[in-house]
């Protein structure tokens, strides 16, 4: 960094033809077919002048209306006064140059001029915003964000309508520069929050990153951890609720999602949509899930526990059943549970693989088939299919793609260690787990707040307090401005 | 060093893995347990009875007719290592974590010898203490073998209705495992066991539905098996039984015990060849006041028993129900009725058994200093047999139904 620094800049030439050279040979002009240049003679003052672009970049209607033609029939003063393009600015450098003209914009070089234009006719080709697919709602706006960095923010700002929330800029990548967008309400965000999050984003000593999935990657502390710290949403509405909190949300160009943190243990839990539901129905799902995650991580092993260490836990009649179903079964139960897990795991990555939208049929038919048939060779006994296909289906609740991972590489875990000792060692697996878990920090915030550490805010964790009750942002942010709401007060003094 | 450290920490996984790790299809469930004297002093018949878990199973592969149990008898000191002897020739381990029920020969459990084999059970960790104790009146193993439900096949399923039936009814007591040691070694009260023969021998009618022990209640078809009356037992060893009646009077007095319903006959006051039926159920606990002199080691026992009776049928057709001067004449009967039942029950215990089985000692115990104290005031000997105790029953409430009156006779035989 402090090399480049002290190196001299190089800049433009007063000279059309050096500076014709110097682009033809940055840009490998002839050998990049994909690089135009265009030389004019301007009507306004009679100077040659040349402009340079990507032709896959730019709208070249736009070039054509709003540049070339007022160049060669406008009169007037000065090029300000000719081009009718919204936005024009100098550029000296020629690294500028280099980026302008990498990011879609018309460079256009005058005669006798010791520097550039660039004028902004960029057209990135992008999606058209479609449904959000993986996080799907019942209830609530279906949007979700597109490839496109500008249709994105529009998403965003469409639901915060204030001047405060500001998107910032900061570049990553040595080689390819790609832009990386802050956004945050001013008033709300921790100052000191920000400038890791910016010290982590200039830091960054590599060549490219090409979209916010890696980016994900780059900048998360633990990278071996089992626990996501960073959580990736593509819907605008969940990045508006978060940035109106005082969370951080980073957007890139080429990602239909965007990166929010810091953030907690519960964020994975909750869904958007158990806000958009009322109270009680809203609650209900997180019940729902809450039972949906623990049977997720721990039927198959409880299974394995009492059935292969305490059968003086489970009731005659259903150990009787289980016993009988085993009776003509060749593997032991723990190598049973392990098969049908791992099947399970192969359909479903099967699924997602096959071309769409006939994956997940076909795998769950070819789950359902396999089980059959399986169970009428004696290869497992049917008390497994069910308890893997319940372990299975419920860890669909847990909608995030990075905290299913989490959940389901637990599983395996939890089954592995419930094999040594049992109920014994399945809790020492768990409560090491949870230590675990409890000692991460996301960007500072503890992973289990504000459930421990307490810290004043709505207490959203387990079950949520109705709309207007919620009068706090999350403490542990340590936003500038902790009150969200001050209505529920008002109408107490009354 | 990471490599090795993290390696070792595998190795430590493989060499202790799985120990004490059983499959569920390697074992046998034994369901009840009977022990039985022998000729030779120390060594006891052991009878398991072994549940089929395929019995009753739907699943395909497996054939409709599957016994629903083994039994099996085997000789040996304690229990637990006669399940090894069995092993010679029953296939899968023999594992006595589900057994419900320890059925005892009354042979045995009038001779010294009970408490010996008992002790083995609260030692292992395979016998959960709330297994029932039933004894038998007849030899274990032939009560075992003589049992044969028709409608619960599967014997787990069996001794769990049965006894939870009975326990609702009151006619057998609560006689875990846990309570038979919290008695005993507490060196007060009688621990009441469940008293229960497949053999018949049928009593005189008389109209009463509960004065019977086991095997004496008239009955036609069913099982031969009968769970009637209670087992007294003091000091570890048998010293009597009580008829189911005296047995739901002792659930009635002891809070420890409780009675869901029971339905009851009772002599009707009016016209005593008929008797009225009633449902009695108790809302609360018994208040059982108990005042200690200790100068004189001797105490007062006042109880009250609250209840209510829902009458469920009146034969005599007299109307209880619209007349006050009748209604009260039935209330007194009923109070008086079972009063005079407890005293005699009361009087019985304090002359011929001198302790109590409705575990009162409880109420004694916060009256002395500390145990040596309460042992040296000896509630066998000498506070239970000499205390006043009065019981005193309190209906609450007369139920009569859903229709107040019955059928005017005359007015339909005219």
């Amino acid at each position: 960094m402090l090399k480049k620094k002290t190196q001299t800049k190089e800049i433009l030439n007063t000279k059309l033809l050096i500076n014709l050279d110097i682009l033809k040979e940055r840009f490998s002009f002839g050998l990049n077919n994909d690089f135009s240049i265009r030389l004019i003679t301007a009507k306004f003052n009679k100077h040659e002048l040349c402009l340079a672009y990507y032709a896959s970049l730019v709208n070249s209607d736009k070039i054509e209306q709003t540049i070339i033609q007022p160049l060669l029939e406008q009169e007037g003063d000065s090029l300000f006064d000719v081009i009718t393009a919204e936005s024009i600015t100098k550029i000296k450098e020629l690294e500028e140059l280099d980026d302008h003209i990498n990011n879609g914009k018309v460079v256009l070089i005058i005669d006798g001029e010791s520097f550039g234009y660039s004028i902004d006719v960029a057209q990135f080709q992008h999606r058209d915003i479609s449904q959000s697919e993986n996080e799907s709602v019942v209830r609530g706006p279906k949007e979700s964000f597109t490839e496109s960095l500008h249709v994105n923010i529009s998403l965003i700002r469409k639901q915060i309508r204030n001047r405060e929330l500001i998107t910032e800029v900061q570049k990553v990548g040595k080689r390819s520069k790609q832009d990386v967008q802050l956004m945050y309400l001013n008033s709300v965000v921790n100052d000191q929050l920000l400038d890791e999050i910016r010290s982590k984003l200039t830091q960054l000593d590599v060549d490219n990153v090409q979209n916010i999935e890696l980016l994900e990657q780059f900048i998360e502390e633990r990278p071996y951890s089992i626990f996501p710290t960073i959580l990736y949403t593509e819907r605008p509405d969940n990045a508006a609720t978060y940035i109106d909190k005082g969370h951080v949300v980073l957007l890139m160009d080429s990602s239909a999602a965007c990166l929010i943190l810091p953030i907690t243990f519960w964020a994975f839990i909750h869904n958007v949509e158990d806000r958009y539901s009322r109270f009680l129905y809203g609650n209900f799902t997180r019940l729902i899930r809450f039972i949906a995650l623990f049977f997720t991580s721990m039927i198959s092993s409880l299974y394995v526990a009492l059935s292969n260490f305490h059968s003086e836990m489970i009731p005659p009649d259903l150990l009787f059943a289980v016993t009988a179903a085993r009776e003509r079964v060749p593997f032991p139960l723990i190598i049973e549970v392990l098969i049908m897990e791992i099947a399970f795991e192969l359909i479903r990555e099967a699924g997602i693989r096959i071309p769409n939208p006939l994956g997940p049929t076909i795998g769950i038919v070819g789950a359902l088939i396999l089980g059959q048939a399986a169970v009428e060779a004696n290869i497992i006994s049917p008390i497994i299919v069910i308890v893997s296909a319940l372990s299975g289906l419920t860890s669909f609740a847990i909608s995030d793609p990075s905290f299913n991972f989490t959940v389901r590489i637990t599983r395996f875990i939890f089954i592995i260690s419930a094999g040594f000792f049992g109920m014994f060692s399945l809790m020492i697996a768990f409560t090491l787990w949870f230590m675990y878990g409890a000692s991460l920090k996301s960007f500072g915030v503890p992973y289990f707040a504000p459930l421990s550490p307490t810290y004043k805010s709505n207490s959203d964790t387990y079950f949520r307090k109705a709309i207007k009750k919620e009068k706090w942002r999350p403490g542990y942010l340590l936003p500038k401005d902790l009150q969200s709401s001050r209505t529920f007060e008002r109408g107490k003094t009354k | 060093m990471k490599t090795i450290s993290l390696s070792g920490l595998l190795i430590l996984f493989i060499l202790i893995g799985c120990e004490d790790m059983v499959e569920v299809d390697r074992q046998s469930y034994v369901i009840a347990v009977g022990i039985d004297v022998t000729d030779q002093d120390g060594i006891y018949a052991f009878t398991y009875q072994i549940a089929n878990p395929e019995a009753g199973s739907t699943l395909a592969g497996i054939g409709a007719e599957q016994i629903p149990d083994e039994t099996i008898t085997v000789f040996g000191t304690d229990i637990m290592t006669a399940t090894n002897t069995a092993n010679s020739f029953v296939t899968k381990q023999i594992i006595l974590d589900q057994t419900r029920v320890l059925i005892v020969s009354e042979a045995l459990a009038r001779s010294d010898q009970f408490l010996r084999i008992m002790q083995s059970t609260a030692r292992t960790t395979e016998i959960r203490r709330s297994i029932q104790i039933i004894v038998s009146k007849e030899n274990a193993s032939d009560f075992i073998n003589n049992n044969s439900p028709v409608l619960e096949q599967r014997p787990h399923k069996y001794y769990q209705y049965m006894l939870s039936r009975a326990k609702e009814t009151g006619i057998i007591p609560d006689a875990d495992l846990h309570r038979f040691f919290q008695i005993t070694e507490g060196d007060a009260d009688l621990f009441l066991g469940i008293y229960a023969t497949t053999t018949y021998d049928p009593k005189e009618l008389d109209g009463s539905e509960d004065e019977f022990v086991a095997g004496q209640v008239p009955k036609e078809g069913g099982n031969v098996t009968q769970f009637m009356g209670s087992a007294v037992f003091k000091e570890g060893i048998m010293i009597d039984r009580l008829t189911g009646e005296e047995t739901r009077i002792c659930n009635i007095l002891d809070k420890t015990m409780n009675i869901n319903e029971m339905l009851a006959n009772y002599p009707d006051p009016l016209a005593p060849e008929y008797q009225v039926a009633t449902d009695v159920f108790q809302t609360d606990n018994p208040k059982v006041n108990l005042n200690y002199d200790s100068e004189m080691n001797h105490a007062t026992i006042d109880v009250t028993v609250p209840f209510e009776v829902k009458i469920l049928a009146i034969p005599s057709l007299i109307h209880y129900s619209q007349n006050e001067d009748f209604k009260r004449t039935l209330r007194d009967a009923i109070e008086q009725y079972i009063t005079d039942a407890t005293d005699e029950l009361i009087k019985k215990s304090q002359e011929a058994y001198r302790s109590d089985p409705f575990y009162w000692s409880i109420y004694i115990r916060r009256h002395f200093k500390d145990i040596p104290a309460y042992e040296e005031g000896d509630w066998h000997k000498n506070i239970y047999p000499n205390a006043d105790i009065t019981v005193n029953y309190q209906l609450k409430r007369l139920h009569f139904g859903k229709m107040l009156d019955d059928t005017k006779l005359d007015e339909v035989r005219d």
